[in-house]
């Protein structure tokens, strides 16, 4: 493999950077210059699906959300160690086996203490 | 390397033994766990220099006597824990598995032979303390240090990263040994990526161990924390902290030691001055002791600076003798400011301690032994740590470090006494202070060792 | 000498301490006394049968090696204890005097409550001291050295009640500290140069450097700072003034015949390096006889009875250091050792007349107690005439050593020397005759219970009154047709020193008529300053006038002791905390900040505040930024 490069070799990232750049900026300017602007109370309501504005947008919401979201990443993201696993699931043999196991066992243990702790209980 | 998977497993188990009616069972089991720990750590002795994890980890006796003083300091404070459990809304569980976790962390930084291993270690000590230090959680000051320290620790973290990505990016090597090949070529000696990554990861390990001009987090959260995790954090961090510290400078670096020492020299004397100078002014024990945890390790970077050949045995009987110290220091100061609370809050200026040499001598006792140490006076194991820590300096020919050194140790005379002055000389009201036999066990060993060390360092050499 | 014998010495002081420490009142009072006299009286005995085995074995010097302390890469440092003739003679001074003073203090401090703290303080000092000069390298010398600093720390501020003695206690231990700092970087170039910090290693190693090496100047003058710290000399001296805060048997042990005088004995003990280091003798002794001189002049016009001593005792120290600065070493020993039989006497004599007087001690308030305290009064005039230099007492043999090595060296010098010791004798003669002569001036309640004070006092007054007139004759200069057997005793410790500069060490050029024509002179203004006094304080009968009178700008700069004090506090306090202020506002103000909104917070008021906290973590990571660039900047592109 090639390992040395010379600056010119990343004129196509030069190119493609500018050139990104410029649609960005030139559909904003062109979008700006020939759409008709008007202004009315009703055009500035935020609007959310036609229904009616009500309260504040930021009301306190249960922590069981955020619990949760972070739960669903947690578990989301180790999994994706399984597919690199099962690529080179020949090649890893029985230790390689052994060891998602114990993963696994890790994982699980986790999710047993979740349940434990009520965090999937919504009522509560 | 046996105490990471001990340590990890058994910190699950920590975690399940929670479910448990009984809380009573949580302090004894953590207790033998970090016995068990400790002695596993002691399985690889003089086993000589090895490699594990694919040759991520390294264990010589060194790294196994830093892991052994991270292991002896969390026996102690975790020692010191009981009444946790008497607060129902407290898990006490979830406390005791995530310091058995962070230690895990601290162990992979102290051994780390990978950046990678590094990294992942400094994480799980990072983020084990930002837990910890929110873990007072009806108290305001605790949840927005937890909040403050998060924030600037992960502002760390991409530094740090950073640093890594660019290392590799330069030597194409994640290993000490790898970068240190690089190191001694003649490009490599030269190479500006290079020594921007150095410069980054060392800013990222600078604000771990809370070197200025990267210590605003300290005080703050310090103070926020519980004292009990305020202890933990000033001497398992920062003892993990100076070990990975050294570790990349003398394997990879040493030989660029022109380039990075000016600025390391820099840091050290800013570091000294902000903490001892700063501290004169404080009028919460708890305040005083975040601003000399910057001090002293204003005097540890000296003996990173200096890197001669002694360099790593000082910094580990500097640690030992400040983990000791301060541990006593803060064990007295828990049960003083509880004994004192104001409105239900613990009182931890230096009032609360006027008078104690009258109400309980034996505290009083204890808590000036541990600030003789950390002023370094003579007789105990602190004069020793700056001692060794200064000759070597001396053997750098570092005079002026040495000189600004030596005056900023004369200034930490100053605040040090304060609180002797206040227990022995003041008067306070007379009520006796109880002490639990446990606890007084814990300030007894810390205060032994001390004096100890203090009287025969040859026998610390020795132990090694 | 076995080991076993050695290690006696300071370990009998350290079990008194341990007794009396661990068993504060448990330990029968009258036990507390006896177990600390008896340790310092137990180790003045095998003190005398060393030094009896140390002359029987034919005086050579000896480094008894106890064990193997510290490795620290090449630099291993044993703890040992060097037996010659400068470490005998300190230890005969420290345990003689000290048991004679733990004696005087059983009576002295029966009625205060901290009896048995006071024997173990007393004891441990001892400990240290001992450690201080029997250690055979620097480092056990600085251990001492720390540790006697810290039990004056202690002792000073015994009577802890009041808060101004808390002050001097800290004052004394913070200006001790800076000179220690001199001693500890001092250690450190020693480290640095030698390798080694054992004594003979190092000046074995010296004897090879040549004359005014830089770092022997460098070393020598770092050493030195430290001696000035513990030997208060200017500018590091006003702490020993305020130290007389302490118990008056502390003021005369530490303050006077021992610790002050440890500065004196680290310079004969390194006398091979101050000999290669001519700068750093001439540094010495225009800061000793500038600070004899100073101290001498307040001396003049001071009314409490201790400070006449301590600032007495300041000056008497700048002699010893003059003889340092001229390399007559074994003179500057020799007034060590007089002086500490006289000056403590001195102030164990003004412990008693303060004893009697029920804790007064300004001696406008004294007068005529010559007949109600008749033993103070004998001692305390053989004392006077000690100090003053009038033949043949005690000071009079070494301070005339002294002014005639200084005439040999610089006859200004020596002029100096003898106007100090005018003034020495003037102010002494005026505290005697202020004291002891006249009328009573105290109350009435007080003329009521005068009293001699007991044996326990007296008979250690008595002893030192004896040595203090005979003590002299260890040194009777040969024009006076005597032996100087001190000088004989401790020429061999100059060995080294005499090999780099042997011109120090010839034999003195001056005449038998000029050493008489000195003494003559120094005996006469001695004789006339007492007259002097005499004259103003008995014939005339005046009395000082109270510190609200008037008093001339002049009177008044010496009386307001040159306002050295109002002087450091300008020039060195002020702005310290100037600085510590601003670095703590700068980062305490965010800080306040935050402290402050979270008060609000709780009260329930949060709009503002998040504002705060979030500006607050952003200056926190701003000042992080500005470092990391300015790092980056100077290290990638300035360099």
């Amino acid at each position: 493999m090639n390992t040395t490069y010379l600056p010119s070799d990343f004129l196509p990232i030069v190119v493609q950077l500018g050139l990104a750049l410029a649609f960005i900026v030139g559909t904003m300017i062109v979008t700006h210059l020939i759409g008709p602007s008007r202004k009315s109370s009703l055009k500035d309501d935020p609007f959310e699906c036609g229904i009616e504005v009500k309260g504040n947008a930021r009301t306190p919401i249960s922590v069981k959300y955020f619990l949760v979201a972070i739960l669903f990443v947690l578990f989301d993201v180790e999994v994706i160690f399984m597919y690199p696993w099962a690529v080179n699931f020949r090649q890893l043999g029985m230790l390689g086996f052994i060891e998602m196991l114990l993963f696994m066992a890790l994982l699980l243990a986790g999710f047993y203490y979740i349940i434990r702790k009520g965090v999937l209980k919504w009522e509560e | 390397m046996y105490p990471i998977i001990l340590l990890s497993v058994l910190g699950i188990v920590v975690l399940f033994l929670g479910f448990m009616k009984s809380k009573n069972i949580l302090l004894p089991a953590t207790l033998l766990f970090l016995a068990l720990a400790l002695g596993s750590n002691f399985i690889d002795w003089n086993q000589g220099p090895l490699l594990y994890f694919y040759g991520m980890f390294s264990v010589t006796n060194l790294t196994l006597a830093f892991n052994a003083i991270v292991l002896i300091s969390a026996f102690l404070i975790v020692a010191m824990t009981r009444g946790f459990q008497d607060d129902e809304e407290a898990q006490p569980a979830e406390y005791y598995g995530i310091m058995l976790f962070s230690l895990v962390g601290a162990i992979m930084i102290i051994g780390y032979e990978h950046l990678i291993i590094f990294f992942v270690g400094i994480e799980i000590l990072s983020v084990a303390m930002y837990i910890l230090t929110g873990s007072d959680k009806r108290n305001l000051r605790s949840n927005e240090a937890s909040l403050k320290y998060f924030l600037m620790g992960a502002f760390a973290t991409g530094i740090m990263l950073f640093g890594i990505a660019l290392l590799y990016g330069a030597t194409g090597a994640f290993s000490l040994t790898g970068i240190r090949g690089f190191v001694s070529t003649a490009a490599g000696a030269q190479s500006y990526i290079l020594y921007a990554g150095l410069l980054l990861l060392l800013i990222g390990m600078l604000f771990k161990v809370s070197a200025a001009p990267f210590h605003f987090w300290t005080p703050d959260v310090y103070d926020g924390a519980p004292s009990i995790f305020t202890t933990f954090m000033s001497t398992i961090v920062k003892t993990a902290g100076f070990a990975a510290i050294f570790r990349l400078l003398s394997h990879s670096f040493a030989g660029i030691y022109d380039f990075w020492y000016i600025t390391l020299a820099v840091i050290t004397v800013l570091t000294l001055f902000v903490g001892n100078v700063v501290a004169v002014y404080q009028d919460s024990f708890k305040r005083m002791m975040a601003y000399s945890s910057i001090s002293h390790a204003g005097y540890l970077l000296i003996a990173l600076t200096a890197l001669t050949a002694q360099t790593e045995r000082s910094i580990l009987f500097y640690s030992m003798a400040y983990s000791v110290a301060t541990i006593s220091a803060f064990g007295v100061l828990m049960l003083i400011a509880k004994e004192k609370s104001l409105d239900g809050r613990p009182n931890e200026s230096y009032d609360a301690f006027n008078g104690l040499a009258k109400q309980n001598p034996l505290l009083a006792f204890v808590l000036t032994v541990s600030m003789l140490s950390l002023a370094g006076i003579p007789l105990t194991a602190g004069f020793w740590g700056k001692f060794f820590v200064f000759s070597s300096a001396a053997d750098r020919g570092l005079i002026w470090m040495l000189v600004v050194a030596v005056l900023m140790s004369a200034v930490g005379i100053y605040y040090y006494f304060r609180v002797v002055i206040a227990s022995y000389m003041k008067e306070g009201n007379t009520g006796k202070i109880r002490v639990a036999p446990f606890y007084q066990i814990v300030l007894v060993a810390a205060t032994v060792i001390t004096i100890l060390f203090g009287l025969a360092p040859g026998f610390f050499e020795q132990l090694l | 000498m076995s080991a076993s014998l050695l290690i006696l010495i300071p370990l009998l002081p350290l079990i008194g301490f341990l007794i009396n420490g661990i068993g504060f009142r448990r330990v029968p009072k009258g036990a507390v006394g006896v177990i600390g006299s008896l340790a310092a009286l137990g180790s003045f005995a095998v003190s005398v049968a060393v030094l009896s085995a140390f002359k029987a074995a034919g005086s050579e010097p000896q480094v008894v090696s106890l064990f193997d302390w510290i490795t620290v890469g090449n630099l291993n440092i044993p703890f040992s204890f060097q037996i010659d003739q400068l470490s005998l003679l300190m230890l005969m001074i420290v345990t003689g005097v000290g048991s004679l003073i733990h004696i005087y203090s059983i009576g002295y401090m029966k009625h205060d409550e901290g009896f048995g703290k006071f024997f173990a303080f007393l004891n441990l000092f001892l400990f240290f001291m001992l450690l201080l000069v029997m250690g055979s390298n620097y480092v056990i010398m600085f251990i001492g050295w720390e540790g006697v600093g810290l039990c004056s720390y202690l002792l000073i501020g015994f009577w802890n009640t009041n808060t101004n003695y808390n002050n001097a206690a800290r004052k004394a231990f913070i200006m001790n500290r800076i000179g220690d700092l001199g001693f500890l970087l001092g250690i450190f170039t020693i480290i640095a140069t030698f390798g080694s910090v054992e004594y003979t290693e190092v000046f074995s190693q010296a004897t090879g450097l040549s004359i005014g090496d830089p770092v022997v100047v460098t070393i020598t003058l770092l050493l030195f700072v430290g001696a000035m710290g513990k030997s208060a000399q200017i500018p590091l001296f006003t702490w020993l003034p305020d130290a007389m805060a302490g118990p008056t048997p502390v003021s005369a042990l530490i303050h006077a015949a021992t610790m002050v005088t440890a500065g004196i004995y680290m310079v004969i003990r390194s006398n091979v390096l101050y000999s290669l280091a001519p700068f750093t003798l001439e540094v010495i002794s225009i800061v000793g006889i500038a600070t004899v001189l100073l101290a001498a002049s307040i001396g003049l016009l001071q009314n409490d009875i201790k400070k006449v001593l301590a600032y007495s005792t300041v000056s008497q120290l700048g002699y010893m250091f003059v003889a340092l600065g001229v390399m007559a070493y074994s003179a500057s020993m020799f007034h060590v050792i007089t002086h500490a039989f006289f000056k403590a006497l001195l102030f164990l004599g003004a412990g008693s007349v303060i004893h009697a007087m029920s804790d007064e001690q300004d001696i406008r308030s004294m007068g005529g107690l010559r007949k109600k305290l008749p033993i103070t009064f004998l001692t305390f005039l053989i004392g006077t005439i000690a100090i003053a230099g009038i033949p043949p007492f005690a000071g009079f043999f070494s301070k005339d050593e002294i002014l005639a090595h200084a005439y040999e060296h610089n006859k200004l010098l020596w002029a100096l020397g003898v106007l100090g010791s005018l003034m020495t004798s003037f102010y002494m003669f005026r505290l005697l005759f202020l004291t002891f002569f006249g009328q009573f001036r105290g109350t009435h309640e007080q003329e009521h219970h005068l009293h001699e004070s007991p044996a326990a006092m007296t008979i250690p007054l008595v002893i030192l009154a004896i040595f203090s007139a005979v003590g002299g004759f260890m040194g009777v200069p040969e024009a006076l047709g005597g032996t100087h057997q001190l000088a004989e005793f401790m020429s061999p410790l100059y060995e080294g020193a005499r090999q780099v500069n042997p011109e120090a060490f010839a034999a003195t050029t001056l005449s038998h008529s000029e050493e008489f024509m000195l003494m003559g002179i120094s005996v006469a203004a001695a004789l006339i300053a007492a007259i002097a006094a005499y004259v103003m304080y008995v014939s005339r009968n005046s009395v000082p006038a109270p510190d609200t009178a008037e008093r001339s700008s002049l009177e008044r700069l010496v009386y307001n002791k040159y306002y050295v004090d109002e002087l450091y506090n300008g020039v060195f306090v002020k702005p310290i905390a100037g600085l510590s202020n601003l670095l703590y506002s700068f980062g305490e103000f965010f800080i306040d900040l935050i402290v402050l909104g979270t008060g609000r917070l709780v009260k329930g008021v949060s709009g503002q505040l998040r504002q705060t906290q979030t500006g607050s973590v952003g200056y926190y990571i701003f000042a992080m930024v500005v470092g990391i660039v300015a790092i980056l900047f100077w290290n990638l592109l300035i360099r």
